[in-house]
């Protein structure tokens, strides 16, 4: 499909916002290669938005979006946080579900986009904070993939609840004192990762969003499997950084210092065996692409 | 007052592939690369002066952006 869908009458275009007609004009719609690179040459998929300056939900939030395979054909689903004060300034077709709700509502859209479109592909993701996925929204979490719902999970994990003070949540880390959570987390921080693998998942990754190419790699490997195989898990430290006290520009080095070996944030993957022989077989028929499309070119 | 972000244009080495501060950024189409001119460069009325592309530049050692006031 690619940019059709979002084509200006001829008749109209001189009044339509700029930011629309950019989108129409820059924006990788339907372009195969797309990923993070394309950023600061081609228009984003992501407008101006009211989270805090510096925040690094915002940086994540800019990486999913640019390496999203199908933007075209995707359908997002959020939930209520900080997150939910981007989607509406997002050129992705989503929906805002009750919080908690969100992998009920993606489970019911991703079986019906399959039915009403069943000769095309429809990428369904969801994208929500740690709130929503891991307490109040757990159950719907945990039941998508005991089903093997086949789309992708999005974590958000801030370990709080940002966007009403600072609430303990499941993914806090255990003695953290929160300015709504002043006796310190009881607990340690609920081990999602590891259950996500063994509730069903096929892929799961976690990892800051210090490193664009890795956050790239995850995304599409996730949203790949999640189409083939079946459910998929990523979980993205993006602290907030007014909870814990930093300065607006120390949220990439609260990465860095989170993601070392050891640390709770280290980088970790789990791919299935299924997804391994897929995502391998990807790999291979890419390279065979790459190596004649080179060949074409040196004749 | 506001405090925005600028680069200087004789400092910047985009030129050279670097792209720190157009990754970083927070803010969509915040820091764009001029095709050009081949610098970075801030659209104004988008950015939140979080500072964090002054940040990543100087650690960099390249320097080449400044905060200034509107
Ligand atoms: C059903 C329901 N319960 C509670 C709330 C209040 N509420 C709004 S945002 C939020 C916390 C969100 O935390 P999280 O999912 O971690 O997202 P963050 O803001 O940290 O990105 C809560 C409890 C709500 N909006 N709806
Ligand atoms: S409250 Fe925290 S998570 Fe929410 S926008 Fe601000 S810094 Fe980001
Ligand atoms: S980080 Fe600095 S040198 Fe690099 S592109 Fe940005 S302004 Fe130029
Ligand atoms: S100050 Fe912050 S928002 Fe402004 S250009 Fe730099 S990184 Fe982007
Ligand atoms: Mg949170």
């Amino acid at each position: 499909m690619g940019k059709e869908k979002i084509k200006i009458n001829d008749e109209f275009y001189d009044i339509m916002p700029p930011e629309y007609q950019e989108l129409v004009e820059e924006a990788t719609y339907g372009k195969e290669s797309r990923g993070w690179k394309d950023v600061g040459e081609a228009k984003e998929l992501i407008e101006e938005h009211s989270l805090c300056a510096g925040c690094p939900e915002s940086i994540a939030f800019r990486y999913v979006l640019a390496c999203l395979p199908k933007p075209e054909d995707t359908v997002m689903v959020g939930s209520t946080g900080c997150t939910s004060l981007v989607f509406p300034h997002v050129a992705v077709h989503n929906i805002h579900s009750l919080f908690g709700n969100q992998n009920a509502i993606a489970s019911g859209l991703k079986r019906t986009l399959a039915l009403r479109f069943p000769e095309k592909v429809k990428d369904v993701v969801v994208l929500a904070g740690d709130g929503a996925t891991v307490d109040i929204g757990l159950d719907m979490t945990l039941q998508s993939w005991f089903r093997q719902e086949k789309f992708t999970t999005i974590c958000f994990d801030n370990e709080l609840y940002a966007n009403t003070g600072g609430q303990e949540s499941g993914l806090m880390q255990k003695g953290f004192v929160g300015k709504m959570a002043p006796a310190g987390k009881k607990f340690d921080k609920v081990p999602l990762p590891e259950i996500a693998r063994n509730s069903g998942c096929h892929y799961v990754a976690v990892m800051t969003v210090s490193k664009p190419n890795r956050v790239e790699k995850a995304i599409r490997n996730a949203i790949l499997v999640a189409r083939e195989i079946g459910p998929t898990y990523i979980q993205l430290y993006t602290p907030c950084i007014l909870e814990i006290g930093k300065q607006m520009m120390e949220g990439l080095q609260e990465m860095r210092d989170s993601e070392g070996p050891g640390k709770r944030f280290e980088f970790k993957e789990y791919v299935s065996d299924e997804a391994k022989v897929f995502l391998d077989e990807m790999d291979a028929e890419r390279k065979r692409k790459k190596k004649a499309l080179r060949a074409a070119r040196a004749k | 007052m506001y405090a925005v972000a600028e680069v200087v244009d004789e400092s910047c080495v985009a030129h050279k592939g670097c792209r720190l501060c157009i990754m970083y950024c927070p803010e969509a189409d915040t820091i764009r690369f001029d095709k050009e001119k081949k610098v970075a460069f801030v659209v104004e009325q988008r950015c939140k002066g979080c500072e964090l592309c002054v940040v990543v530049c100087n650690a960099a050692k390249h320097n080449a952006i400044e905060l200034v006031h509107r």
